[in-house]
């Protein structure tokens, strides 16, 4: 008998999917009322996320897993898509006729990540990921005049396809040589087939699938064009709530991996070193925000790769105390940019000037957010590049830490930059006054309180992640 | 060990949440009441420096060891407590943060720019500095230190004068990257501790191995050592000071460099006593190049801030060959420099301020015969300079002689150079004194009024204490000697 109760949060998404599907293909739509229903039901679905927190079991032949980890990156995910619902009041950047469109892909892609976080076979992961994949590949040139944008959407489709050919390639590879598609038997039989080129070069694919998601280096070339191409909360939802599904992904293929050998982390701790290097000394030279903010993310993928590769219980909840303050900080950058830019048009750093003055909550909350993802105490983001540091170091990787820390500093350059601009420069030219309206409001003081408390009084959430990480054994 | 008797009165607490109820308060108030922001600042600060007053007579320092120690679980899974407490060496750093923070704000009396968002950044910063020095838990001392660096940006940024922008961005790299070898520095100790406690006392008692000590002193000694201002590390602070406003340079050169050289102390000394023995040669060598090295490039300077961010360097470079001493003596003295050199360097930066407000310049050759047309004002800059060369009857005579024994006698070459350093650091500040405040008069500055009883006000309290505590040095030298003698002999 199947338990369909585990399955509530994305029977509930679905739903929600079919709901918008019926209004995109009502003749007559009211863009204002159907904002208001969308928050409402993405609000409710993170209350049914919630309450299905405490679920556990396993469905479909058990190649889908419910479990802890599973459950808290829900609601991580539907507390993403909730906040990017809630400030699409003014959906500028898409045409009015397509707003319902908008949110159902929204909630496709949601239910799409929320199979993926449980996902445990390989077969199902790339349906998930396909899922998700081609909700995001149609909302990216969803954009008003597309025209000037369609290229970035072939290109993240070619770069897209691409990655999933070579994924499902390293699934057969994978498949080939341990005769299952359960991740946890192979995970469990690969470590005594490393000699074989076979299994290396299946894993190494795998993954690169997983990378391109997270944007990690070298898989990470799409992320800035798209960043830019897209439609604000297009982006501000690939930023957040996608990048966190990815991190899920790649914390539970490793974490059934047990203590990998000594090649397979060495290949890992490359890929981080390059990737937070690239990301921080690329990002410095950018003009555009929502690019700076795709190199910073690529950076972002290295540093949660340096507590996922740790390979500890501690490594993996670290990992996913981070990808909660990625999510938050992250989040808070982007809602600034949405509102400053209302009209849809992608922000330069020099138009931030002045901000302080037009909108100080606007202000507080991008610095915050900016001092969050440069590791600032006592924000969010430097508790979770604490705790990943601290589990990396257990193992010994001081040279990484070290090699971590300076990569921090280096991206404190640029996101100063951005904050002087919003503190300190005078606008050259006179920007009207930002618009701030009751939910962008209270969803900035939220953010700032969130920022603030988590990094301060991070206990519970150690707790949690832990419980989380615990769960995927 | 110490006896940990929980506080009756969590005064440090109280200290701590003086600053930070400050920040919230100041945040609450309108823009345009400027004057009733100030009032708020100057009732604030006037409580931290009670406290400290207070605590500083509570304190006692025949029993020494660890008091008014409070101690909370913070995050279970790492070991992590908010722990403070306050021995002979952070509660002399404590009074001096209040004493500069005080006096800051009365300096700032006359500023008009944006006069709410600077004194709630002044509060974040002071709160992280009050944080660092009465920490006794890893995590929290780095966490205050972070705090006490990130306000300095838009402090210098906004507020400050020549070069800010590049002033600003450069001090808050170099500090963060120090920070970035602090980091690594403390968790690789918590790593090996293998307690799962960041309590510092507790890893002291753990001990470490002889190779993991020598690793991680370095990590600890480089990343403290940035902001201590250690030669060659020290670029950022000359042009940080110049680029600060006048209240900034005198938290920032009096109290935020001392943050630097209490973590050697502190964290860096205490928890790795092997890798200090390995890596003293090698600190003995940069403190003393740092002492001659500032002294020769101060004497080049044209521009008074610069002249005052070079004798930091000097300054903080006998701090240095103190430590490297590892005798009761230099320690002591090392300690004792400390708050005399920031209550000092408070002083001169004060000084220069009123001089560039009324002058709108800090060129030594644009200045001159000061002396004649503001007399008190000049005063305050030549007991400073007096101070800074070791005259006795001022603060700096003890701390600089018990450094100076101490190392002729540890590091017979190197004491004798730093001492000949001391001799070129007296020319300059002379040299100084001689072209700012006498030798011929600037008619361009007959008409500048002197130093009003109320903008004096902060610039006395400093003389005073300089005085007081030349006079009478024991009253602060017992103090820390209660926390260093066994330290020394733990070591």
């Amino acid at each position: 008998m199947m338990k369909w109760v585990l399955f509530t949060p994305e029977l509930y998404y679905l739903l929600m999917a079919g709901v918008f599907f019926w209004c995109s293909i009502q003749r007559h739509l009211n863009v204002r009322r159907l904002y208001v229903w969308a928050v409402v039901l993405s609000g409710v679905g993170l209350v049914v996320a919630v309450a299905a927190a405490r679920c556990e079991g396993t469905l479909f032949f058990d190649s889908y897993r419910v479990d802890l980890f599973s459950q808290v990156f829900k609601i991580f995910l539907a507390l993403g898509m909730f906040w990017v619902v809630v400030v699409c009041s003014e959906l500028k950047g898409i045409d009015a006729r397509r707003h319902a469109e908008f949110f159902f892909l929204l909630a496709v892609c949601t239910v799409a990540m929320m199979m993926l976080v449980s996902a445990v076979e390989l077969l199902t992961i790339y349906i998930a990921l396909e899922l998700s994949s081609y909700s995001l590949y149609l909302l990216v040139p969803m954009r008003r005049r597309a025209d000037e944008f369609v290229e970035t959407g072939v290109k993240y489709f070619m770069i897209g396809s691409t990655a999933s050919a070579f994924m499902i390639f390293g699934f057969s590879y994978l498949f080939g040589i341990t005769g299952t598609t359960y991740v946890a038997e192979i995970m469990a039989r690969l470590p005594g087939l490393f000699h074989e080129p076979a299994a290396v070069i299946g894993l190494v694919l795998a993954l690169g699938g997983f990378f391109f998601k997270q944007a990690l280096f070298p898989f990470h070339m799409w992320a800035p064009d798209v960043y830019q191409g897209a439609a604000n909360q297009v982006t501000t939802y690939i930023a957040t709530t996608s990048k966190i599904a990815a991190a899920a992904m790649v914390i539970r293929f490793i974490g059934f991996a047990g203590e990998g050998t000594e090649a397979f982390v060495m290949l890992l701790m490359v890929l981080s070193v390059v990737s937070m290097t690239f990301g921080n000394l690329v990002a410095i030279i950018q003009k555009d925000v929502k690019r700076l903010l795709a190199y910073s993310s690529i950076a972002h993928a290295g540093y949660m790769l340096v507590g996922i590769l740790s390979m500890t219980p501690r490594g993996y909840a670290s990992a996913v105390y981070y990808a909660l303050a990625y999510l938050i900080m992250n989040f808070a950058c982007f809602m600034v940019i949405l509102k400053v830019a209302d009209d849809g048009h992608n922000l330069q750093i020099k138009e931030l000037a002045g901000l302080h003055k037009r909108s100080p909550l606007l202000a507080m909350t991008l610095m915050l957010g900016l001092f969050g993802l440069a590791g600032i105490p006592p924000t969010v983001g430097f508790t979770g590049k604490f705790f990943v540091f601290a589990a990396a170091l257990e193992k010994g990787y001081l040279l990484l830490v070290i090699i971590a820390m300076i990569n921090a500093t280096i991206s404190l350059y640029y996101y100063l930059i951005v904050i002087k601009a919003a503190y300190l420069l005078e606008p050259v030219r006179e920007y009207g006054p930002v618009r701030v309206d009751r939910w962008t409001r209270s969803l900035s003081i939220v953010l700032v309180i969130l920022m603030i408390y988590v990094g301060i009084f991070p206990d519970k959430f150690v707790l949690l992640a832990e419980a989380a990480a615990a769960a995927l054994r | 060990m110490t006896p940990m008797e929980p506080a009756q009165f969590p005064i440090l607490s109280t200290i701590l949440l003086s600053t930070l109820l400050a920040l919230l308060v100041i945040l609450f108030i309108p823009e345009h009441r400027t004057r009733l922001i100030k009032q708020v600042s100057l009732g604030f600060s006037a409580v931290g420096l009670m406290l400290c007053i207070a605590l500083y007579f509570a304190y006692d320092t025949e029993k020494g060891g660890l008091q008014f120690v409070e101690r909370v679980l913070w995050v279970k899974s790492l070991g992590i407590y908010y722990f403070n407490a306050v021995d002979g060496i952070n509660l002399p750093m404590l009074v001096l943060t209040s004493v500069v923070l005080f006096t800051g704000v009365l300096t700032m009396w006359e500023l008009e720019k944006r006069v709410k968002e600077y004194f709630a950044l002044t509060f974040l910063l002071v709160a992280g500095v009050y944080g660092v020095f009465m920490s006794m838990d890893l995590f929290f001392i780095f966490v205050w230190y972070d705090v006490s660096l990130f306000p300095m940006y838009p402090l210098i940024a906004i507020w400050g004068g020549t070069r800010k922008e590049y002033g600003a961005m450069k001090l808050t790299l170099y500090l963060l990257a120090g920070s970035a070898l602090i980091l690594p520095g403390i968790l690789y100790l918590w790593v090996l501790g293998g307690a799962g406690t960041f309590d510092l006392f507790e890893l002291q008692r753990i001990g470490f191995t002889v190779e993991a000590q020598r690793i991680a002193f370095v990590l600890l000694y480089l990343g403290f050592g940035i902001l201590a201002g250690v030669w060659p590390f020290h670029t950022w602070s000359p042009v940080g000071h110049v680029a600060a406003p006048t209240a900034v340079s005198m938290i920032h050169a009096g109290v935020l460099m001392k943050l630097g050289a209490y973590g050697i102390l502190r964290v860096g000394m205490t928890l790795c006593p092997e890798g200090l023995v390995y890596w003293a040669d090698l600190m003995a060598l940069l403190a003393t190049i740092g002492i001659v090295y500032g002294a020769f490039v101060g004497l080049a300077q044209t521009d008074l801030k610069y002249v005052i961010g070079y004798s930091s360097v000097s300054h903080m470079g006998i701090v240095g060959l103190g430590l490297a001493t590892m005798t009761v003596d230099g320690i002591n003295g090392a300690v004792f420099q400390m708050f005399s050199h920031g209550i000092m360097t408070a002083l001169l930066f004060s000084a220069v301020g009123y001089i560039y407000d009324r002058t709108h310049t800090k060129m030594i050759p644009e200045l001159g015969g000061l002396s004649k047309t503001m007399p008190v004002a000049s005063a305050f800059f030549i007991i400073a300079a007096f101070c800074g060369i070791g005259v006795p009857c001022l603060a700096s005579f003890w701390a600089e002689l018990l450094v100076f024994i101490s190392a002729v006698k540890t590091y017979p070459v190197r004491g004798v150079f730093a001492v000949m350093g001391l001799v070129v650091s007296a020319l300059f500040m002379l040299r100084v004194v001689q072209k700012t405040f006498y030798g011929e008069k600037n008619e361009r500055w007959e008409h500048i009024p002197d130093v009003p009883l109320f903008l004096a006000s902060p610039r006395i309290i400093l003389v005073g204490i300089l005085v007081f505590f030349g006079l009478f040095p024991r009253l602060i030298l017992d103090v820390i000697q209660s926390a260093v003698v066994p330290f020394v002999n733990s070591l």
